[in-house]
């Protein structure tokens, strides 16, 4: 009797929680919308269509998702396509570089390419001596190229492993019934990886509503706004019911990115399920030796162009004294790194990045792990009531979060305001990262596993240490590392949620951009880079070591 | 007319997978490959089909060069047909849509209403009319595999290369598919190439079964003369199960290592040289009168018929025959095994 009570009272308490912590903020969020001096109603929306900003705002979003994603698709498709099938080698660099803007944070990529073209640059120089015009990137067209590439790798890697899943037998039934290889390219494998296609584009369309960082970098000083950054001004702006009105303006952009998942769902149910099989990793497409050589460095030269010229740029800047000066061995000095070593804020913005995002790590795995394990092995309603609570949390923009945290933390004491609210915001945000991540994990170890352990006689806490975490460990650790890298640059949370003495150091960067002290800036994001690039290759090595 | 593979050499690196294999079908035969797992079968439909080239030798078909290690018909010039042990059927196609396909891809376009009157016939065929707008994963194996030889057949192809179509099948299935791939054989009259490792499949469809082991040819013949005249060790303990008897040749007698002779029509060369009398199990019995070859009996296996034993002899060489229910062992059990005289 007791323990029923007892039972009861904790499944209350925790979908009381779940509700708290997840869904709360976002239903304030919502009421605040339609709330305002004269009480409920539409007032919000009414005030900001009639904004000329508004439309454009709404205008430029959608403009700039779909030109994107158009850019995505065909720069993710193709070098997924040349990966997948083609006899080309340095597949692993090909394939480094195509995922490189995965993990350099896209604020980084805009300031690089901005860096790259901006009056005075080397670039610009040459552009001018050869009276082509020259690319401005503070521009609507900068914002769709760079976004463009920063979710590149998204397509990549959704059809990648679609591609090579497409059984060989298949070409050759095609070749055998009389169509040449293009042809069979066409009405088969094309076909059967539109789904994949389609569903990579539509998870780039999402990523580009989400972003808050490229059209911040890039837009704001030219004054395009953006449904991200139109949120963000009108916060930061403390204007009369500014927050009522940044509120109504995240409801159209949530509107807009649970339109995108929803067709995302649709496609997944109406695609036929070729998970089961295998992928294949050799090469179907064999190009004569020089048309190889030619594509391979192709590839090559071309990725390297836009990953690494605008990063090399930024790191020659890193060490310039004056910006905008002619990049000469006598302007080189270490003046900006030292400036940085000697700034307290600099310090304060790591030591909370850092921070933060390994608490952020613990929390996800301890949560999302548990959540995973009670639902694969003993189906529990509250963990897949989780589950959905935390993919809402993830599907909503990062900007809105944020402000739905506002609302609802800023009225709790010692929570607002202090690092405990950016906490809670990553988790919240990147929980079902973890989910995902821990449920693969728990899938691939067997039940019998635990269930010989069982028979002989271990118990629950001694199966957990012995059988299950040990296999766990490396999978969840290389899933959280995602977690873990974008935490330690995150700013679209950060931008709103950070005060004073718990700057981050993505915001610390976007501080000095927004002054103009590209120099610095370009310092500290070389650190970054740096930081990002040494941690990938600590859990490439460990990878590595333990496979073989 | 014929399909001639010359001197078919194959290498993936320094492996060599397929080594001289040279053999000469003449058209409209049913021709069987047979041999274990890696023998290079698949190796050798492949390079007929087109989908490798051989690293020396040539193909031939009607004295036209298909390919040789320079040169290579492109596999959609070659009118050929193909059947695949995973079906390879396509997911996003229906069944009408797969045997569109291929008539589609011709040259030469038919009407639209040519091409429905021989999908129509074909459907009537083998039986898929009912099925016609369903996608594969909505049909069952056989019925699947019957698509998947629908869509090989309906360009009538001069040539049909099966890799094993049947392995993905149960074994009621599989009889009524024989019989269907060899109803298929009559009406179309193509060359047919079949890959199998199941002997039995072999024996009853061919006119003639390319052996082979490790790469190259064993042996090719009619389904008697593998059966009942093996060439090589190989042959005879892969096809028919032979009990290799020691002993010696003399003449048409076969004297046993203990002494016992009995008459036997002297089998291939190399049989002889090494003292061997190749019999089936069925060619065995057992002597009552504790004459013949002394056994121990290890195992027995019911088929529902008769019993088949396995035993070994002094040398721990095994052996097997068979034995009429009526007639029961044990294991552990020593009898005496001879000859069955006819
Ligand atoms: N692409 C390849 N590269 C290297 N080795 C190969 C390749 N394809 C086949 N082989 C090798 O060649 C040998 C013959 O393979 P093949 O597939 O022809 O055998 P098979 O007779 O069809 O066997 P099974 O009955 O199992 O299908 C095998 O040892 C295989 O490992
Ligand atoms: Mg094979």
């Amino acid at each position: 009797m007791r323990k029923i009570v007892k039972d009861h009272l904790t499944k209350s308490f925790l979908y009381f929680t779940i509700f708290f912590v997840f869904l709360m903020p976002l239903l304030k969020l919502f009421f605040m919308s339609f709330s305002g001096m004269d009480g409920i109603g539409i007032e919000n929306y009414v005030l900001l269509l009639q904004d000329n900003r508004t439309p454009e705002a709404i205008y430029n979003t959608m403009f700039i998702a779909v030109f994107s994603t158009v850019l995505s698709l065909l720069l993710g498709g193709l070098f997924a396509f040349f990966i997948a099938y083609t006899n080309i080698r340095k597949k692993r660099l090909i394939e480094l570089m195509v995922l490189a803007p995965f993990i350099i944070p896209s604020y980084i990529i805009a300031l690089s390419w901005s860096g790259l073209l901006d009056t005075g640059g080397v670039l610009q120089m040459s552009f001018t001596n050869l009276h082509i015009p020259v690319p401005n990137m503070y521009s609507i067209g900068g914002i769709v190229f760079v976004m463009g590439l920063c979710h590149m790798p998204i397509v990549y890697l959704s059809v990648l492993s679609t591609l090579r899943k497409i059984s060989k037998d298949l070409e050759w039934a095609a070749r055998t019934s009389g169509y040449t290889t293009s042809q069979t390219l066409m009405k088969i494998n094309f076909p059967l990886a539109m789904p994949a296609f389609m569903s990579g584009g539509i998870l780039a369309f999402l990523a580009a509503i989400d972003n808050f960082a490229i059209p911040a970098f890039l837009g704001i000083s030219a004054n395009i706004p953006v449904l991200s950054t139109s949120i963000y001004e009108k916060v930061i702006s403390f204007g009369p019911s500014s927050f009522n009105m940044a509120a109504a303006l995240s409801v159209i952009l949530s509107i807009i990115a649970i339109g995108g998942i929803t067709l995302q769902n649709l496609l997944i149910r109406g695609s036929s399920n070729q998970d089961s099989m295998q992928e294949d990793f050799s090469a179907r497409i064999f190009l004569s030796e020089p048309r190889r050589r030619n594509l391979q460095w192709g590839c090559i030269v071309f990725l390297g162009s836009i990953d690494m010229v605008p990063l090399l740029h930024m790191l020659l800047t890193a060490f310039q004294k004056n910006y905008g000066m002619q990049i000469a061995i006598d302007n080189l000095s270490l003046y900006n790194f030292s400036f940085l070593a000697n700034n307290h804020g600099v310090y304060q913005a790591i030591y909370n990045s850092a921070i933060l995002s390994i608490l952020t790590c613990v929390i996800c795995i301890i949560i999302g792990t548990a959540c995973a394990y009670a639902k694969v092995r003993y189906q529990n309603r509250a963990a897949m009531v989780l589950e959905s609570a935390a993919s809402l949390t993830y599907a909503i923009p990062g900007i809105v979060i944020a402000l739905a945290m506002i609302f609802h933390w800023g009225k709790i004491p010692h929570v607002y305001g202090s690092i405990g609210i950016l906490i809670l915001a990553y988790s919240t945000r990147y929980l079902i990262l973890q989910i995902k991540n821990s449920t693969t994990a728990i899938l691939a170890i067997h039940p019998a596993l635990e269930e010989a352990g069982k028979i002989f006689g271990a118990n629950e806490l001694r199966i957990w240490k012995t059988i299950v975490s040990p296999l766990l460990l490396r999978p969840i650790l290389t899933g959280a590392f995602l977690i873990f890298i974008s935490a330690l640059t995150e700013l679209s949370l950060s931008s709103m949620l950070a005060s004073a003495g718990t700057k981050t150091v993505g915001l610390f960067i976007f501080n000095l951009q927004q002054g103009g002290d590209y120099n610095l800036s370009a310092a500290l994001s070389v650190l970054i880079v740096l930081i990002v690039l040494l941690a990938y290759g600590i859990v490439e090595y460990l990878n590595r070591q333990k496979t073989c | 007319m014929s399909l001639r593979i010359e001197h078919i050499t194959k290498k993936f690196d320094a492996a060599t997978v397929l080594s001289d294999i040279d053999l000469e079908i003449r058209d409209g035969e049913f021709i069987s490959i047979l041999g274990p797992s890696g023998c290079g079968k698949t190796t050798l439909l492949r390079i007929i089909a087109g989908f490798l080239t051989p690293t020396s030798g040539e193909i031939k078909f009607n004295d036209r060069l298909y390919a040789s290690n320079n040169y290579s018909v492109p596999v959609e010039k070659r009118n050929l047909g193909m059947v695949f042990q995973s079906f390879a059927l396509w997911p996003h196609m229906t069944v009408k849509e797969h045997l569109a396909f291929p008539l589609q891809s011709q040259k030469v376009q038919q009407s639209k209403d040519v091409e429905n009157r021989i999908i129509d016939k074909i459907l009537a065929v083998t039986g898929l009319e009912k099925l016609a707008n369903s996608l594969p994963g909505e049909l069952s194996g056989g019925q699947q595999q019957r698509v998947a030889l629908a869509r090989a057949m309906i360009n009538k192809p001069k040539l049909l290369l099966m890799d094993e179509p049947l392995s993905a099948l149960d074994a009621d299935l599989k009889l009524s598919m024989r019989q269907e791939i060899q109803n298929i054989h009559k009406i179309t009259g193509a060359t047919i190439l079949y890959v199998t490792h199941d002997q039995s499949e072999a024996l009853a469809m061919s006119n003639r079964i390319v052996v082979m082991k490790d790469g190259t040819v064993e042996q090719f013949g009619t389904p008697e003369e593998i059966y009942g005249k093996p060439q090589t060790l190989f042959v005879a303990a892969f096809v028919g199960r032979h009990n290799m008897i020691s002993g010696k040749w003399d003449g048409k007698q076969f004297i046993c290592k203990n002494g016992t002779a009995f008459p036997a029509v002297p089998p291939a060369e190399c049989f002889i040289e090494k003292g061997i009398c190749p019999l089936r199990p069925e060619e065995l019995e057992v002597n009552r009168d504790n004459i013949g070859i002394c056994v121990e009996i290890v195992s027995k296996q019911y088929n529902g018929r008769e019993f088949l034993y396995t035993a070994v002899d002094a040398d721990k060489k095994t052996y097997h025959f068979y034995a009429i229910v009526t007639m029961l062992f044990s294991a552990g059990q020593k009898i005496h095994l001879t000859k069955k005289s006819v």
